[in-house]
């Protein structure tokens, strides 16, 4: 068994809100219980309903807040704030627009204090991996939404982060180009060893990237199950999505979600009058 | 790399077959018209202008207008060539330079770090809003003769009013340019290991200079026109003076041309600044 290069345990993060009507000030359960391994060099996908708190996990790996209670190691430390030891991809690709690709890949070693011709070579050798050796001195406007995907990417590979965190990454992108970047980053991950913590409310995408898929539970967010996905849906050669066993474990994700789902969604579908199941389907195939 | 993504590389580079093939029909066509359409442009751009000299240059002498009131342009012309040959000109332009060009960079320099502190913590941008806010709707001119009282007739009251009114437009837009730097961008940075220092440099000072620009050409057209409207006040020389004092002596031609030298000055202040922009702001996607 290969160690945990992160571990969450019993993390809970709580969020003060004003109260209803003037009333006196209440605290929002966004996250309770987590207890989670994420292996060394593995993939892990985590799904889970919109709202289920899957950012603030990431704000806390991320270092940018700090848990109510519980803790957060990474290799056996404590998380205490940010640093280049993570790398975060975001969905909205966060790109600065007044650096070109290249200098926007070099940002990271740029704050390290690494020397000019030391960066723009990792630029270049991350530009490369990434498939946009050409498209260096193109500012982020030039560029498409996943060509931004992948200038995000290497930026954050840039400067070698022991794990790459992604938000949702490929959900602002068009389905053929999130396809091809999922392949991508397959390719990527295999070709680096990184440890990768995905999030995503693909379900899809969980099983076709995750060697594991934690799936969450609505409000306030709980690692309801994790699920192993067989190697033979990480076939290089094969259209995966075709295969059975793909179906299979599709479903039992989805079965997973749906109750949380319509846990999340009850009161408005209630109110509503219509049919949940239905409902809870649609949700769950996004 | 899939096919899929190559192909659409190529077509990034290249352009797609279709749009190739129309245009290596269109570069004959382009090659001759070029010319007689450069032409056109620049017509069409000039064509109000030249309309208005023309009418300018005409009403008077057909006596359509008093041209006691509204010489003919070619008159302002010759007029504003004789103040540049005795010298006059050169005094009042340069004086007029001074004042505009030292009032606005002092208070670019002032009040630029000034907006960006405020912008950035958010007490000091409680506490001076006030202040600024009355300040700001005090019109500058409102506050002339107070300036004059205080400082006399001399540069000093003209360039202060010059960064008084520049103050405004650059502290409000600097200020909201550093609220408005996307709070994802502060983020990814400090993700990055990025110290305050560095997240300031890199990040919110180079996202702010687009605002930041829109108020330093704000600042640009009130400093003129505040700069004008002191040296018509109390002043001997300076653009402003010769209109005011050509209207005095009756010297309607020097008048209307010290009204052509602001106008230049500022279209060549605007030219500038809108170079510069350009330069600094090469990252920026081009408007539509």
């Amino acid at each position: 068994m290969t160690p945990a290069k992160i571990r969450f345990e019993h993390v809970r993060k709580e969020f003060p809100v004003r109260g209803k009507d003037g009333g006196p000030a209440q605290s929002f359960t966004a996250l309770d219980d987590i207890t989670l391994d994420v292996r060394t060099g593995e993939f892990l996908a985590l799904v889970g309903p919109s709202g289920c708190g899957k950012s603030t996990l990431l704000d806390l790996l991320g270092g940018l807040t700090t848990p109510s209670s519980g803790r957060i190691l990474l290799d056996g430390k404590i998380i205490e704030g940010p640093a280049r030891d993570r790398g975060i991809v975001f969905q909205q690709y966060a790109l600065f627009p007044w650096r070109t690709a290249a200098q926007n890949v070099e940002f990271g070693l740029d704050i390290a204090g690494v020397k000019a011709r030391e960066r723009r070579e990792k630029a270049q050798h991350y530009l490369d991996l990434v498939g946009l050796s050409g498209f260096a001195d193109r500012y982020p406007h030039e560029l498409s939404g996943g060509m931004k995907q992948r200038v995000a990417i290497a930026r954050s590979l840039a400067y070698d982060p022991e794990v790459l965190l992604m938000d949702e990454p490929f959900a602002a992108l068009d389905a053929q180009t999130r396809e091809t970047l999922q392949v991508e980053l397959l390719r990527i991950w295999r070709s680096t060893g990184k440890t990768i913590l995905f999030i995503t409310h693909g379900i899809d995408e969980a099983v076709v990237l995750g060697q594991r898929v934690a799936v969450m539970t609505s409000r306030p967010g709980r690692i309801k199950q994790l699920i192993d996905i067989p190697d033979e849906l990480h076939s290089e050669t094969e259209d995966v999505r075709s295969l059975p066993g793909f179906g299979h474990v599709r479903h039992e994700v989805w079965s997973l979600l749906r109750d949380e789902v319509l846990k999340a969604q009850g009161s408005q579908v209630v109110a509503l009058g219509g049919e949940p199941v239905a409902k809870a389907k649609e949700l769950a195939h996004v | 790399m899939s096919n899929l993504e190559i192909l659409t590389l190529l077509e990034l580079a290249e352009g797609s077959p279709r749009d190739r093939a129309r245009q290596r029909a269109g570069v004959v066509v382009a090659a001759r018209g070029s010319l007689v359409r450069w032409f056109g442009i620049i017509g069409q751009r000039c064509l109000l202008l030249l309309l208005f000299l023309a009418v300018w240059e005409t009403a008077p002498r057909l006596g359509l207008i008093d041209v006691t009131f509204l010489p003919p342009f070619s008159e302002v012309i010759a007029a504003g060539w004789q103040l540049a040959q005795s010298g006059e000109l050169y005094d009042d332009v340069a004086a007029s330079l001074l004042r505009a060009l030292s009032g606005f960079l002092i208070a670019i320099v002032l009040f630029v770090p000034l907006g960006v502190l405020t912008g950035w913590y958010a007490r000091l941008g409680d506490l001076l809003n006030q202040i600024i806010e009355i300040a700001r709707n005090t019109a500058p001119l409102a506050l002339l003769p107070v300036f004059i009282l205080l400082l006399g007739i001399g540069e000093l009251s003209k360039v202060t009013m010059v960064i008084y009114s520049c103050a405004w437009p650059l502290l409000l837009n600097t200020i909201a340019a550093v609220r408005q730097v996307d709070p994802l961008l502060i983020k990814s940075a400090r993700t990055m290991g990025a110290t305050p220092s560095q997240l300031f440099r890199k990040v919110i000072l180079p996202a702010s200079l687009p605002t930041i620009f829109v108020g330093i050409r704000l600042a640009s057209a009130s400093a003129m026109l505040v700069l004008v409207a002191s040296e018509m006040v109390g002043a001997k020389s300076g653009l402003g003076f010769l209109i005011i004092n050509s209207q005095y002596s009756f010297l309607i031609p020097q008048m209307y041309f010290g009204i052509l030298g602001i106008t230049v000055i500022g279209l060549a202040f605007n030219a500038i600044l809108e170079a510069l922009e350009r330069r600094l702001m090469r990252w920026k996607a081009p408007a539509v």
